[in-house]
């Protein structure tokens, strides 16, 4: 039966053929807005570490979740590393841990974070080790290990500035010491360092002053993060402004005191784990109005990154719908197509079935060939359509890696089954209806 | 044996036939003649189950064809029916082997496939495809086909209507060769195919080399 039924398969193969595209096509790109649109939006919630909160420059609440969770887009304006430790002592508030982060540099397209190893907690190495307190080390994503093909011990050499456009050929070499497991996430595509190795790099805390004001102006305007500029952020006061009840001591009052500042020790976010809501509440009180530090005045934000992330979540939820509703109209448009093909390829096998009627094959054993026939169309275009998705998620891979998302390439739901599925079934069910129909008709004169 | 008894057809522009009873006896060739349109082809397809009478019986070894069920019809047609048409009802996208093949979805043994194209003179064309084939070789691989499940009836219906006269004589005398010992119930037109024939049937002008079949009568 199988035999023949490719037999007659390779006659019809012109149809055949545009029936297997046309399934392809359509349930490809339905697999793949699913899976793309699910990936991104369980990305968002799934690899989002878990942070009581966020301390940052105020500006865009999303801007600095995603920058501090997602390594995407630009780090808002910097804070004093100092803010660290007086997070841990404020009174009232049970802080568990307190982790600085900054973004400055780049590695080969990929960003540098500074941090410590407690920004690594949940995630586990592949090799190696945590970089700890040695400075001029660095941990590695998966992607970023195999897409440059470093190993433990090999030193690598960091760009200035986030997006890696200003080149430092003096810049220090860091030694690679860990490469992370695969985590599906923006960890992946991301280079980690201590975070003095970070202030090294850009001669920050360092005794030679004249290498540290030269190293400073090199990269001033490339790294704002890293340089308290105290300018506005997304139409807030810039910090010293008229907020400031302690005195004006903004960045315009005293050069010599900027200078220091610009030298000094700073952070795009820090990371904060409390023990709980209360906790959350006293330090957001705290950030809502403008804090001094080291004479100086700050606007600051504490953000609930659940929260913020959610919103972003919402944002893509609503797009995930649109991206639901155009993969039914492909689909309704796949059985319309694949039913109008099977009708029009039925119609032009009459003569073969009133043919193998005639000669006694049975209506049941018609059925069952171009059922067959039909089941293997359906198996193919599923399997290159499901094939054609995978390939084509390569490519979305790069695309979502701007919203720091890594896409699962192995990852299949059971949506993506079930469409797949559906589709079969789409292939099939139009040949069987024909064939009970046309079978039944002895199409013989007297 | 085949015994038609009161059998006739009515078909839908309420033209009908009604035969008159007749008997096929085994192992004899029987030559069907007449004019268009007087029967001989629907009473062919009622043998074959094709057709299902208005009247009458048509019994085939003890088994009464016109009250079979379609299922049971099918299954006498691919048993003990070879059918050969005049349009030779072949696959032409298909090769000649695949033509005889396609028996085997019933589960047909075809393992004579060769025994018979050899003996029908078409052996050397067993890989080519139909559209390749003269008409005189297409009908031969019919035959073939209707032959290789080594059936108990053969039915031809104008076996020789798409082929000159040479030709036709060549396929009818190969048809009645290897049909030997079978009922051959084969309708022609040509009145000098008779030869090959047991018995002859003039179904117009109701002669027949046989006493108890007559013409069919023809209703308005």
């Amino acid at each position: 039966m199988l035999k023949f039924a490719l037999k007659n398969m390779a006659i019809k193969k012109v149809q055949i053929i545009l029936v297997v595209i046309s399934i392809v096509i359509s349930a490809g790109i339905a697999v793949l807005a699913f899976n793309v649109s699910n990936q991104v939006s369980q990305g968002l919630t799934d690899n989002t570490p878990k942070y009581s909160l966020i301390i940052g420059s105020r500006g865009s609440k999303t801007q600095l979740a995603m920058n501090t969770l997602f390594f995407v887009d630009e780090p808002l304006d910097s804070i004093p590393y100092t803010l660290v430790n007086e997070i841990k002592t404020i009174p009232g508030a049970n802080i568990e841990e307190v982790i600085p982060f900054a973004m400055a540099d780049s590695y080969a397209g990929y960003k540098v974070v500074g941090t410590t190893d407690g920004y690594f907690g949940g995630y586990t190495l592949k090799e190696g080790k945590l970089f700890g307190d040695d400075t001029h080390t660095a941990v590695v994503g998966y992607n970023v290990a195999k897409a440059q093909g470093l190993e433990i011990g090999k030193v690598i050499y960091t760009s200035h500035g986030a997006n890696g456009h200003k080149h430092d050929g003096e810049n220090q070499g860091i030694t690679v010491v860990g490469i992370l497991d695969r985590t599906h996430s923006a960890f992946d595509n991301t280079v980690f360092t201590n975070i003095e190795t970070l202030w090294a790099l850009h001669g920050i805390g360092e005794h030679d002053e004249e290498h540290k004001e030269e190293h400073v102006a090199q990269t001033k305007s490339a790294i704002s993060l890293l340089t308290a500029t105290n300018e506005p952020t997304h139409g807030e006061p810039s910090n010293g402004g008229d907020h400031d009840t302690e005195g004006d001591t903004g960045k315009d009052e005293s050069s010599g005191e900027n200078e220091h500042e610009e030298h000094g020790k700073t952070v795009s976010a820090i990371l904060v784990k409390t023990d709980g809501l209360a906790s959350n509440g006293i330090i957001t009180e705290i950030y809502k109005d403008a804090v001094n530090i080291e004479g100086k005045s700050y606007f600051l934000q504490a953000i609930n990154p659940d929260e913020t992330i959610r919103t972003v979540k919402e944002d893509t939820d609503n797009t995930k719908a649109i991206v639901y509703v155009l993969c039914g109209v492909i689909l309704l448009m796949n059985v319309m197509v694949i039913t109008i093909i099977t009708i029009l390829n039925m119609y032009h096998s009459t003569k073969e079935i009133a043919l193998m009627r005639l000669i006694g094959i049975s209506a049941g054993k018609i059925n069952l060939l171009y059922v067959i026939e039909n089941a293997i169309i359906g198996f193919i275009s599923v399997i290159l359509a499901f094939g054609v998705s995978r390939f084509c998620l390569l490519f979305m891979n790069e695309f979502v890696a701007s919203w720091g998302i890594v896409i699962n390439m192995s990852r299949v739901s059971l949506v993506e089954i079930l469409i797949l599925l559906g589709v079969f079934i789409i292939s099939v069910l139009p040949t069987a209806i024909c064939t009970v129909i046309m079978s039944k008709r002895d199409s013989i004169g007297g | 044996m085949i015994e038609i008894k009161g059998l006739g057809k009515q078909f839908q522009n309420e033209t009908e036939i009604i035969y008159n009873d007749m008997i096929f006896q085994q192992g004899k060739s029987y030559m069907l003649l007449g004019a268009s349109g007087c029967g001989k082809s629907t009473l062919l397809n009622m043998i074959a189950g094709v057709l299902s009478p208005t009247n009458g019986k048509i019994i085939i070894d003890g088994i009464n064809m016109a009250q079979a069920t379609q299922k049971q019809k099918d299954k006498f047609r691919i048993e003990k029916i070879g059918y050969i048409f005049q349009d030779f009802k072949l696959i032409n996208e298909m090769s000649v082997a695949d033509n005889i093949s396609i028996l085997r979805l019933e589960g047909v043994d075809v393992s004579k496939m060769d025994e018979t194209l050899k003996a029908l003179g078409i052996y050397e064309k067993k890989n080519a495809k139909i559209k390749h084939l003269s008409g005189g070789q297409k009908q031969r691989v019919a035959i073939a086909r209707a032959l290789v499940k080594k059936p108990d009836i053969i039915l031809a219906d104008e076996p020789t209507g798409n082929l000159n006269f040479a030709i036709g004589e060549q396929v009818i005398k190969a048809l009645t060769e290897i049909s030997k010992g079978k009922t051959l119930i084969a309708v022609t037109h040509d009145e000098r195919l008779a030869k090959y024939f047991d018995y002859v049937i003039n179904m117009d002008e109701m002669t027949s080399g046989i006493s108890d079949i007559v013409s069919p009568k023809e209703v308005e």
